[in-house]
């Protein structure tokens, strides 16, 4: 090619569009000045400095740690044992179940947060963390339903008869050969549940009590324009979670289905 | 005689719902044979190889190896062991420790997995390899690796799940001489399933032929190609060239039959043959046909005709000659001993053959 | 070649089954395995659905639930103006959004597919920026967008305009901007998978028939990537009329939803009857337009020769 060609172009345009929220967050995160706007006056590191001494901050990131940690291991082991059963087995119900376990990623997240809140409540269970993770769960588990199956998918079921062929019980041959093979699976799975919890808002905005996750304080943070410049280098070292956590889940999702060529 | 059955498949059947895969299947192999199950795809022959190896048991019928039944008893814990068809090498060992896998299922003393995976490697050429890791061998070294990692737990029978299938022709053709060393040096029994009649032929002591989950016939390869039991047999291994006949008279094993073209003449009943009738199919093979411009002498049947096609493979030629009489035109193979081409479409030849190349398959279910 | 049934029971080893609490059959072991999932969505889909229609089917009176059965929310729901109202703009937002997003993202799909050289590389530049927190990204368009922001800010500096535009912010044009946006690599992502899919020699017959270039796209591209626009419009359409956080963050007055509704029936207004009600209906709104889509989108795709 001696020219772009003009879908090159659009394609380069696009990529500014995708970027340009994303990008911006931290420009403006240095930026010597509580108005986001052009000209940036000048550099400073004093808004990461000051979120330091917030204690809500810290307590709402410790909130989304730990929710982000439990609704990832519940996740991804539900999620583990269903794309195993999808994968190697054929069921009665196994399209409806799988159809089923896709259905979180598609309902409008304002009715899984009233649906679930309304539910919890008549069930005793008030906002709270608790909740929160149960929501986060629900939202998380076809992310880890997908990614396991392609996990198990790249893997021949010849290799477990060969195991066993070579002497192997069950548990030995999960151990020795099912697990080592599908472990970048499990990793990267565990990686995109827990992003997908810890960016999430709706659900914990409306389950998290008095509790709030990382977002959810945000969300409070966010009309306060004194706050504007806290709340952008906050939401800038969030930008850079979630990318650097993703881009190793996509790593390891890499070194699973290489692996088994 | 010395030798012992070291599997006996009795009555084995398997149903997979209304599905029967294999269907009363009977047979005794023999302690150091090569023997392989052939037949065309979905005939049951993998089916019947994953009963020996443990993976699926039987609906009726035993399984015994080594004199012992089989019955509940789980693969890890059976006297076989198994090449996959697509080798089943794990990804995340490297090929010593895909080899030492099954030894150390064992409790065997480490220094003593080294050393039997260092001979089994070298067994199959692949000395000092162990290091190497699995996603960087070749088909034909995964093919290699496969084989020592299921000899070196020195099993009773070896069982082959189409184990040249993922290679190409060279290798192919290379690994079944390899094979056949390996299998005749160690003695071991090994159990082959196949689709290639060629594979099965170079390789094995005896070959058993599967239709449709039944085993048809059970035979040395020269007897399967020479006495096929029936039609079916005689089509799938090699080529053949079937002609009705009638029956005129019988005399002990010699019958007198009349086809058309090649008129009168008597052929010896095989043996391997279950029915016969009035109407019998007869087969020739394209190379037993002697194929000339003017009628050939001392031949017991003769028959004039047309040349219709000509194909050159190289190695021989092949003639597909119109007879009248015959829908089918029949097929001579001549061997390209002068490098050349003696007839073209449109020529009159003669066929010529001996009675002793009609080979008698049966009663002809299209006819009678 | 391979005779084996469809898939490779296990269930003649004693062992597996043993270990599996005598669970013998490959069914009842696909059953197992698959049944804390399904159980656990399953409950979480159905449980609160009851527990929906049962409030919506309650009142709310000033402190307490009055529990007696009746219609009356939704004759309230239907018969106000401004549920109607958002209800219909919701839709329309959504549908909007949804055109917006697969029409900006098919040349995309269609660069990556067929003519990018690193489809790897392309395919993870365009889904990095969505890892990162839905709701920070609408708070940067927000940024972006609004009187003294990023936007008007730049293009005043290098001169392009004398006076901030208006129309940026606080409207449907940003909810539809930021969404289409948001939902990027949902529409890009199935639309590629099918593109992805297409054999090579389909073209090249098309082509050797006598079609032109458009003619190949029009008759044979396209309709064979009809499934996978189906599933990015589904994708995008169904969350995004009940989307919460971009109405509220850039919509301003002219661009809430429905689901800002919702939110202040469960929280300012505390009238969870209402909100129950106004979320079934949403619900099936979203179905009923769901539905009417697919099979036109299906029968459209089928009358293409």
């Amino acid at each position: 090619m001696t020219r772009p060609s003009g879908l090159v172009m659009y394609a380069i345009f696009y990529l500014a569009f995708l970027y340009l929220p994303v990008l911006l967050l931290p420009l403006f995160s240095f930026n010597d000045g509580t108005i986001v706007a052009f000209p940036i006056k000048g550099w400073t590191l004093e808004w990461y400095r000051q979120l330091g001494g917030q204690d809500t901050l810290l307590q709402a990131l410790v909130n989304s740690l730990f929710v982000g940690f439990v609704s990832a291991v519940m996740a991804t082991s539900m999620g583990l044992f269903a794309a195993r059963a999808y994968v190697r087995y054929r069921f009665r119900g196994q399209e409806a179940s799988e159809a089923l376990v896709m259905l979180p990623l598609v309902i409008p997240g304002i009715i899984v947060a009233s649906s679930m809140l309304v539910l919890f409540i008549s069930m005793g269970l008030k906002p709270s963390l608790t909740a929160v993770m149960l929501g986060h769960t629900f939202l998380a588990l076809p992310f880890s339903v997908s990614i396991m199956k392609s996990a198990f998918d790249d893997f021949d079921v010849s290799l477990e008869e060969a195991a066993y062929d070579l002497g192997s019980g069950v548990v030995e041959t999960f151990r020795r050969v099912t697990l080592p093979i599908v472990a970048p699976g499990i990793v990267s799975s565990l990686l995109v549940t827990f992003t997908v919890s810890f960016d999430e808002f709706v659900l914990a905005f409306f389950l998290s009590g008095n509790q709030p996750t990382l977002p959810v304080y945000i969300w409070s943070q966010i009309r306060f324009p004194a706050k504007l410049p806290n709340t952008l280098a906050l939401g800038s070292l969030l930008l850079l979670a979630s990318v650097l956590l993703l881009v190793v889940a996509e790593y390891f999702r890499r070194r699973s289905t290489k692996s088994t060529l | 005689m010395t030798e012992t059955n070291i599997i006996q498949l009795q009555g084995i059947e398997k149903r997979f719902g209304k599905f029967v895969a294999v269907s009363d299947l009977s047979l005794d192999l023999r302690e150091g044979e090569f023997f392989s199950l052939l037949g065309p795809s979905g005939c049951g022959k993998t089916t019947a190889l994953r009963m020996i190896a443990g993976f699926q048991e039987p609906t009726e019928g035993k399984v015994l190896i080594d004199g012992q039944d089989m019955e509940g008893m789980p693969a890890n814990k059976r006297p076989t062991n198994m090449v996959f068809q697509s080798y089943a090498i794990f990804p995340h060992l490297n090929v010593g420790n895909n080899v030492a896998y099954g030894l150390r299922n064992r409790g065997i003393s480490k220094s003593e997995i080294d050393t039997r995976v260092k001979e089994a490697l070298e067994m199959v050429e692949l000395g000092g390899l162990e290091a190497r890791g699995a996603n960087e061998l070749s088909g034909g070294q995964r093919q290699r690796v496969a084989l020592a990692r299921a000899l070196v737990m020195r099993p009773k029978v070896l069982l082959l799940d189409e184990p040249l299938s993922a290679l190409d022709k060279k290798l192919r053709e290379q690994m079944q001489f390899e094979m056949r060393h390996l299998q005749q040096s160690l003695g071991i029994t090994f159990v082959m399933v196949t689709h290639d009649q060629y594979e099965a032929m170079t390789m094995s002591d005896r070959i058993g032929v599967m239709f449709d989950g039944r085993l048809v016939q059970v035979d040395t390869p020269q007897t399967l190609y020479a006495k096929p039991g029936s039609r079916e047999v005689a089509s799938f291994i090699g080529e053949m060239n079937f002609l009705p006949a009638e029956v005129t008279a019988e005399t002990g094993d010699t019958f007198s039959i009349s086809t058309p073209g090649f008129g009168a003449m008597k052929i010896e009943a095989n043996p391997n043959v279950a029915r016969h009738g009035r109407h019998i199919s007869v087969g020739i093979r394209p190379e037993q046909l002697e194929i000339a411009r003017h009628k050939p002498d001392g031949y017991d049947g003769t028959v004039q005709g047309v040349v219709r096609d000509v194909a050159f493979y190289g190695e021989n030629v092949h003639y597909h000659v119109g007879v009248e009489g015959l829908d089918k035109p029949i097929a001579a193979s001549v061997p390209n001993y002068f490098h050349t081409v003696d007839h073209a479409p449109g020529d009159k030849v003669w066929l010529g053959v001996q009675a002793a190349s009609v080979i008698d398959l049966g009663e002809d279910k299209q006819t009678s | 070649m391979d005779d084996r049934p469809l898939s490779y029971p296990l269930e003649g080893t004693r062992a597996w089954g043993k270990s599996l609490a005598g669970l013998r059959s490959e069914k009842a072991k696909g059953l197992a395995l698959s049944a804390p999932a399904t159980v656990y969505v399953g409950f979480l889909v159905a449980a609160p659905l009851v527990i929906l229609v049962a409030y919506s089917l309650w009142t709310q009176t000033y402190v307490s639930i009055d529990r007696t059965l009746t219609l009356a929310n939704y004759r309230e729901a239907l018969t106000d103006p401004l549920v109607r109202h958002l209800m219909i703009r919701s839709i329309l937002i959504a549908a909007a959004v949804t055109l917006a997003t697969v029409a900006l993202a098919y040349p995309i799909a269609y660069f990556i597919a067929l003519k990018a050289q690193r489809k790897t590389l392309w395919l993870l530049l365009i889904t990095i920026p969505f890892w990162s927190s839905y709701l920070l990204r609408v708070f940067a368009w927000k940024l972006i967008l609004g009187f003294n922001g990023v936007m008007n800010s730049a293009l005043l500096g290098v001169g392009l305009i004398s006076d901030p535009l208006t129309f940026l912010l606080y409207n449907e044009f940003s909810v539809v901007l930021t969404l289409a946006h948001a939902w990027a690599p949902f529409a890009i992502l199935p639309i590629y998978v099918s593109l992805q899919k297409i054999d090579p020699s389909l073209l090249e017959a098309a082509n050797d028939l006598g079609s032109g270039k458009v003619q190949q796209f029009l008759r044979v591209t396209l309709p064979l990537t009809i499934p996978g626009i189906i599933a990015a419009c589904l994708i995008i359409f169904i969350p995004t009329v009940g989307d919460y956080v971009t109405p509220s963050l850039v919509g301003g007055s002219d661009g809430k939803m429905i689901a800002n509704l919702i939110q202040v029936q469960f929280g300012a207004a505390n009238n969870w009857p209402l909100g129950a009600t106004l979320s079934l209906l949403a619900m099936m709104s979203v179905g009923f337009v769901a539905i009417l889509f697919v099979l036109s989108a299906t029968g459209l795709g089928r009358r293409i020769r």
